[in-house]
């Protein structure tokens, strides 16, 4: 960590929009990841989550606005910014003819920080053999063989691209243990995107909703959950819903039953909903996180 | 300790790890004055972000129910089997505010309350084998 910018945030992008010919596959993202936590990028397929990712490691230029990691533009010097990140790619590039030990020893030129007793630590955690070829390993073995990799030099910043889709819960669990040691061994900043919500729920400090290449949440995940709420009104004989509070997500109404996710819930709105409304019956609901995801990318 | 971190519920994990933390303490698991698990090994056992752990952590700090010493570890408080304890009650309390709120949304009367909580006791008595 150079003394200069260790106070600023791990990853700050300002503006950053990416279009393929015509298509805008990012729109004008800004988003800010303070260092010692760690973000979980959600969204549906096609959102932008890869796209973003692989700007912040200076693997596509963006088409507008500013991208730092660790304080480094990355348009200008992404040799240097490497050096101090670790990333698990969606899809592996790790040379097949190699053995495993191979690999390893072949990364390890790369980083002066590399520390071959951590290295060793996770092999024996992961079950690799240093003596097998690359091509021979199960989806499972390459997956942890790319998060040793990506771990050893003990990175600042740690990003994984949907790094547990297909894994069997073995492996699974396997990973999240050789993150956590990662996250334990020495302070790291962490951005992963993932479909698994529950790895979400276990490793995010805070979650990022991306839909369509925007951003339409990036809270607290605490605080998501505690300040998004669904509510269950029964409709009066004959009536509709005549007010809706601000802060809807979405909402539905079958016979008599007009049900709402409302963002920033409180009492003093289910009071509401009550006066403004001819309904008999207010109720209020805690939703899962994969309720609410649904909820955000269905309402918007 | 065992690991009973449920991702899907709408509880905040580091609640949870609360909860978690605190019914070991009140089972006597670990007693007061003796150390608990580090960060480091609760966040792996759990498979938990550590920060949460020390949110978690903190929390039972300020609850009374842990002592933290910088450097050295983190200990069950003296009173922290007894707080632990009072705790699980007042847990208990919330669960049962919040069943007779929706007893109350549902339009039913004090007494039918009343007699849904005694049948609900009995039928539970009867299955696990105590007396009423």
């Amino acid at each position: 960590m150079t003394p200069n910018d260790s106070g600023g945030p791990a990853v700050e992008l300002i503006g950053v929009s990416k279009q393929y010919d015509r298509a805008t596959v990012l729109d004008n993202l800004t988003l800010t990841i303070p260092r010692g936590t760690t973000l979980g990028l959600i969204g549906p397929n096609g959102a932008g989550k890869s796209t973003t990712i692989k700007i912040l490691m200076g693997m596509l230029a963006p088409t507008a606005g500013q991208v730092r990691v660790l304080g480094i533009d990355v348009a200008r010097d992404p040799a240097s910014m490497k050096r101090r990140v670790g990333y698990v790619p969606e899809r592996h590039d790790i040379y097949p003819w190699m053995t495993v030990g191979e690999v390893i020893d072949f990364t390890r030129a790369f980083y002066e920080t590399w520390d071959e007793s951590f290295s060793c630590d996770m092999l024996g955690v992961f079950e690799l053999d240093r003596r097998k070829k690359v091509k021979q390993l199960s989806k499972g073995m390459l997956v942890k063989l790319g998060l040793l990799l990506a771990v050893s030099h003990h990175p600042e910043l740690l990003i994984l691209d949907e790094p547990t889709t297909g894994l069997d819960p073995i492996v699974h669990e396997e990973f999240l243990d050789g993150v956590l040691r990662t996250i334990c061994q020495s302070p790291c900043t962490v951005l992963f995107s993932s479909h698994n919500l529950g790895d979400i729920r276990r490793l995010a400090d805070s979650v990022c909703i991306l839909r369509n290449g925007k951003i339409i949440v990036k809270r607290g995940l605490d605080d998501l959950l505690a300040s998004t709420k669904r509510v269950r009104a029964v409709l009066a004989d004959g009536h509709l819903p005549r007010w809706e509070p601000e802060g809807t997500l979405w909402q539905q109404v079958q016979r008599r039953e007009w049900l709402l996710t409302i963002d920033g819930f409180s009492a003093d709105i289910a009071e509401r909903i009550k006066a403004e409304n001819a309904v008999e019956s207010v109720e209020v609901f805690d939703l899962s996180l994969a309720e609410m995801f649904r909820d955000y990318i269905k309402g918007e | 300790m065992t690991p009973r971190i449920q991702p899907d519920n709408h509880v905040p994990v580091y609640l949870q790890i609360v909860e978690h933390v605190r019914s070991a303490i009140a089972a006597g698991v670990y007693r007061p004055g003796e150390a608990l698990p580090s960060l480091r090994v609760l966040a792996t056992d759990l498979k938990v972000n550590p920060n949460t752990v020390q949110r978690a952590y903190d929390e039972l700090d300020r609850q009374g129910l842990i002592e933290s010493r910088r450097g050295v570890g983190i200990f069950v408080a003296k009173r922290g089997a007894r707080s632990a304890r009072g705790r699980a009650e007042e847990s208990i309390h919330a669960a049962f505010a919040q069943a007779i709120g929706s007893a109350h949304a549902a339009g039913l009367s004090s007494d039918q309350i009343r007699e849904l909580f005694d049948d609900s006791l009995e039928e539970v008595l009867a299955e696990s084998g105590g007396r009423a």
